[in-house]
């Protein structure tokens, strides 16, 4: 009886501290999308990447920290490494050696903090038939009990990181651009998220999030780069940035790192002694859809 | 100031009517209403409310976006005959026709709007520095922001300067407003080639990148244009005094018979260069009109449009049935709902099936963007309504500054 | 991932890139080299540019590519369950003859369909030794001298980096997996696995999705393989 009433007084005790507590939060709670209005604020008027000052920079990275911080609870680093000199960044693919495990697509989801709701997924391999190399002939939803498949074999694509990128024509914002590294990247904090980009694209290689991305907060990757990996909203494109964060870091991407059959070879190809180079010079190369002249950096091979 | 009374005057105007005009706002303010509400819904969960997919990226409303610009050039086929051609019965209701222009335009600006995913980054589209960053000429949306926006001013501001001179009582200064009327002219077509552009200059989308797009968009503009104008003429004529010959609407019908035969055989040279050696370019004309790997969904809706523009054409082409009030508008109402649907949907979603991974993943319109849609169509004919009556009030004669 | 990464770092040899030496010279040291001097690639026979004096001066295993890069292989050997093979084999006597061994303790071979056997790789008089086509002894930690004499295309394309895996950085010290790594010597075809989950359809919409119909083979419409 007594430890009844006991336990009565303390689920009251408990019920009443809840409501205290939620009413003390929603004052305190950090509205606008997980962040303080003053965030919000500044947020809106921040300039377009490559239109701020050094500080101004400093200030945007900052205030991903913190609204990763309010939306995750997890402490992030947001950086905004700049290309390293005479680099130019080039990939290229062995497709007698991918086998379609697709390591290599959940490896970037869980590097590059991609919504696990949202299905954003920046690479996408293709099981082809042998015999053809008509996309259209193509299954993007193999799922056997094992793979390779008899009279299959596997094409991974993701973007290009074109050097005549039809997606950087067509922005109205200029929220995308090619860096110096080569690399084509967006500006999630400028895009407006019209996905004309996503139309122009031949390879289907832009990504638009359709809703806020969900990350599984103690999932998400803190190492962290403006242009790159930094969590995003919903409404803006993004696409794959060659691991800009790692990279420019000496870093192979992780997708490369991912693969088992070490079918990706990933470089720089103003270096004359880097692999990529040697395939490219030894072995028979391809690009998909060569003839739309966008010069994409990203060739498939075999031996 | 007069021009403050004139606007008062022309916002009383707005607020001043029958039964019938008060219960036709009040409908569709209702339809504006439920609309603003499914969008603030979009807005704050996200586009994933539409059926909208990285597959199908655009959807109902950047098809209806198409269609209305092209509805908007067609006010041209007004504005040629009445300056030009001194065409005087058409210069009574030319002002009329740019009424619609505004309304159209309107519309077509608000369905991007409703479309994009962060509307709240409008201002990203200024070319101010520090505030936004325009990609023009590079970029053929930036283009079609420019045009757009300057068509609305033109066609504001010539209307409105001749309302006001008539307003005032007096003459209209024909050396001022002629070279903007002739910069509209040319603005007008501009708008739609721009707007046409925006889909050829694709080469990753081997179904509008064709050279013919840009005169396809045109001769469908010049087509369902007149349609709209000549039911919205007739229905003024029976709300209102105000005097519209018939010789305006037998002027439009035939500028539409020819635009809709020219169309038509637009679309015929489409289906001949993409199936007599049928490659894989051709998949997506494919899959509208002959289905995909076994999806189809557009195909009924094609084949649907296709034979009411014939039918129309039909009509239009017998003469006497052209002149007939009635069966000009059935052929009306047929060319301009399968221009909808061929210009709208069966242009925009077949860009993306196949993806140009050679994915076949369809699409279809959810309970949310056909309610925003139909808010931005009442915002529309609202916007119209309204200043039309002005228009009209002041071209009877009943709006006058008093002095 | 990147701390075993950096535990392989620690543990790394050096490669000769150009012209490698037998580090068994006779008769063979039980004492192993860990830290190499890198040789920087050359070609040719000279064994006067051998400028690493721990190695003993052997006979010359692999001339090497012209204009080969530096790379440092990351090593087996500590993974190797019973190396080293000479704390049983040292005592056992060496029998040359082909025939079937105990899969208790040796491993059945499927490489090169019959074509070799456990001696084609590995050293008769010394086990701790793998040995060249010329029966010249290689350290376990080099073995792609052994598996290029056969696979050579593979090889090279290993020593430039168009074969295998580069890990930890694109730019720098070059590291490298061995062959035997990711290939099993004894079975080195790679099992077919499941495959990791595919593409899902955007939030909220049903994956219905497909392609044009299966490609049939371009002769397939000329009648079937059995007409003539």
């Amino acid at each position: 009886m007594t430890d009844d009433r006991g336990k009565c007084d303390e689920v009251r005790r408990n019920f009443l501290r809840g409501i205290g507590l939620s009413a003390a939060a929603t004052v305190v709670q950090p509205a606008w999308g997980g962040q303080t209005l003053g965030d919000a604020f500044a947020g809106f008027f921040q300039k377009h990447y490559q239109q701020m000052s050094p500080e101004e920079v400093e200030a945007a990275l900052e205030r991903i920290e913190r609204k990763a911080k309010a939306r995750y609870g997890v402490d992030i680093t947001c950086k905004d490494t700049p290309p390293l000199e005479g680099v130019v960044f080039g990939y290229a693919i062995n497709i007698s050696r991918c086998k379609g495990y697709r390591d290599c697509v959940h490896a970037c989801v869980k590097e590059n903090n991609l919504g696990r709701d949202s299905q954003v997924e920046y690479i996408r391999v293709l099981e082809m038939d042998q015999g053809t190399s008509n996309l259209e002939h193509s299954d993007h939803y193999y799922d056997p009990e094992t793979v390779p498949q008899e009279g299959k074999y596997y094409l991974p694509i993701q973007c290009m990181q074109c050097d005549d990128p039809p997606c950087v024509k067509a922005c109205p914002v200029e929220a995308t651009w090619t860096e110096r590294d080569g690399i084509v990247v967006v500006d999630y904090d400028w895009c407006i998220g019209c996905r004309y980009c996503m139309t122009a694209c031949p390879y289907w290689a832009r990504h638009f999030n359709w809703t806020d991305p969900e990350i599984p907060a103690e999932e998400i990757n803190p190492d962290t780069h403006y242009l790159g990996n930094r969590p995003r909203e919903r409404g803006v494109v993004e696409k794959c940035h060659f691991c800009i964060q790692r990279t420019r870091n000496g870093q192979q991407p992780a997708c490369q790192e991912a693969c088992p059959t070490g079918a990706r070879i990933f470089g720089n190809l103003l270096d004359p002694d880097s692999e990529i180079r040697y395939v490219l010079a030894n072995k028979q190369v391809f690009r998909l859809k060569e003839e739309l002249g966008t010069e994409p950096k990203f060739w498939y091979f075999s031996d | 100031m007069a021009i403050i009374r004139f606007i008062f005057d022309g916002i009383r105007e707005m607020l001043r009517g029958p039964r019938e005009y008060w219960i036709a706002l009040g409908v569709l303010l209702l339809v504006v209403a439920a609309g603003a509400w499914r969008y603030v819904e979009q807005v704050t969960t996200g586009l994933v409310v539409t059926g909208m997919s990285d597959q199908v990226s655009w959807g109902f409303y950047i098809a209806n976006f198409a269609f209305l610009v092209g509805v908007a050039a067609a006010s041209v086929l007004l504005v040629i005959p009445a300056y030009i051609f001194h065409r005087n019965d058409i210069k009574d209701v030319v002002l009329v026709g740019e009424g619609m222009a505004v309304a159209a335009v309107t519309m077509a600006i608000l369905f991007v709007i409703v479309d994009l995913g962060r509307p709240d980054r409008l201002l990203h589209m200024l070319p101010i520095p520090g505030i936004g960053r325009l990609n023009w000429p590079v970029s053929l949306l930036a283009w079609d922001v420019i045009v757009l926006s300057g068509y609305i001013l033109l066609n504001l501001a010539i209307p409105f300067y001749l309302l006001y001179s008539r307003y005032r009582g007096r003459e209209a200064n024909f050396r001022l407003y002629f070279p903007f009327v002739v910069i509209s002219m040319f603005w007008a077509i501009s708008i739609h080639t721009v707007t046409a552009f925006l889909f050829s200059a694709n080469p990753a989308r081997p179904f509008w990148h064709t050279a013919l797009l840009g005169p396809r968009f045109i001769a469908s503009a010049f087509a369902s244009g007149p349609a709209l104008i000549i039911i919205t003429l007739q229905i003024i004529r029976k709300v209102s005094s105000y005097r519209i010959s018939q010789s305006v609407i037998d002027t439009l019908a035939l500028i539409m018979t020819i635009s809709l035969q020219i169309n038509l055989f637009f679309v015929g040279a489409e289906l001949f260069t993409d199936f007599y050696n049928e490659g894989a370019h051709a998949a997506s004309i494919h899959y509208l009109f002959l289905g995909l790997g076994g999806f189809n969904s557009l195909q009924p809706w094609i084949w649907f449009a296709l034979a009411l523009n014939v039918v129309a054409v039909v009509i239009l082409m017998i003469n006497p049935l052209r002149r007939q009030t009635r069966t000009l508008n059935i052929a009306c109402v047929l060319a301009f709902v399968g221009i909808w649907i061929e210009k709208g949907m069966g242009l925009v979603i077949p860009g993306f099936v196949p993806t140009p991974l050679g994915e076949v993943f369809e699409y279809a319109p959810t309970g949310v963007e056909l309610t925003v849609a139909a808010a931005v169509w009442a915002f529309g004919i609202l916007l119209f309504i309204l200043l039309a009556k002005v228009v009209i009030a002041i071209e009877q004669g009943r709006l006058r500054y008093p002095d | 991932m990147s701390a075993a990464i950096d535990r392989m770092l620690d543990k790394r040899t050096a490669i000769r890139s150009g012209a490698v030496r037998s580090t068994a010279g006779p008769p063979v040291a039980a004492t192993l080299l860990v830290c190499a001097v890198v040789v920087p690639a050359i070609s040719g026979l000279s064994r006067a540019n051998a400028d690493d004096a721990s190695v003993a001066a052997g006979p010359i295993l692999f001339e090497g590519y012209p204009n080969a890069p530096e790379v440092f292989v990351v090593p087996r050997k500590d993974e190797l369950f019973f190396y080293p093979c000479d704390q049983c084999h040292g005592a056992m006597e060496a029998n040359p003859e082909i025939r079937k061994l105990d899969t208790a303790h040796h491993a059945e071979i499927d490489h090169g369909r019959g074509r070799i056997w456990c001696l084609s790789c590995h050293d008769l008089e010394n086990r701790n030794f793998l040995k060249t086509l010329l029966d010249e002894p290689v350290d376990f930690d080099e073995a792609y001298i052994v598996c290029g004499g056969c696979h050579s295309s593979q090889h090279k394309d290993w020593v430039f980096g168009a074969h295998g895996k580069r890990v930890a950085a694109w730019q720098g010290e070059r590291t490298q997996y061995n062959c035997a790594h990711c290939h099993d010597p004894h079975d080195p075809a790679i099992e077919a696995r499941a495959p990791e989950p595919g593409p899902r359809a955007r939030a909220g919409l049903e994956l219905k999705t497909g392609t044009m119909h299966e490609a049939s083979p371009v002769w397939g419409s000329h009648g079937t393989d059995s007409e003539k």
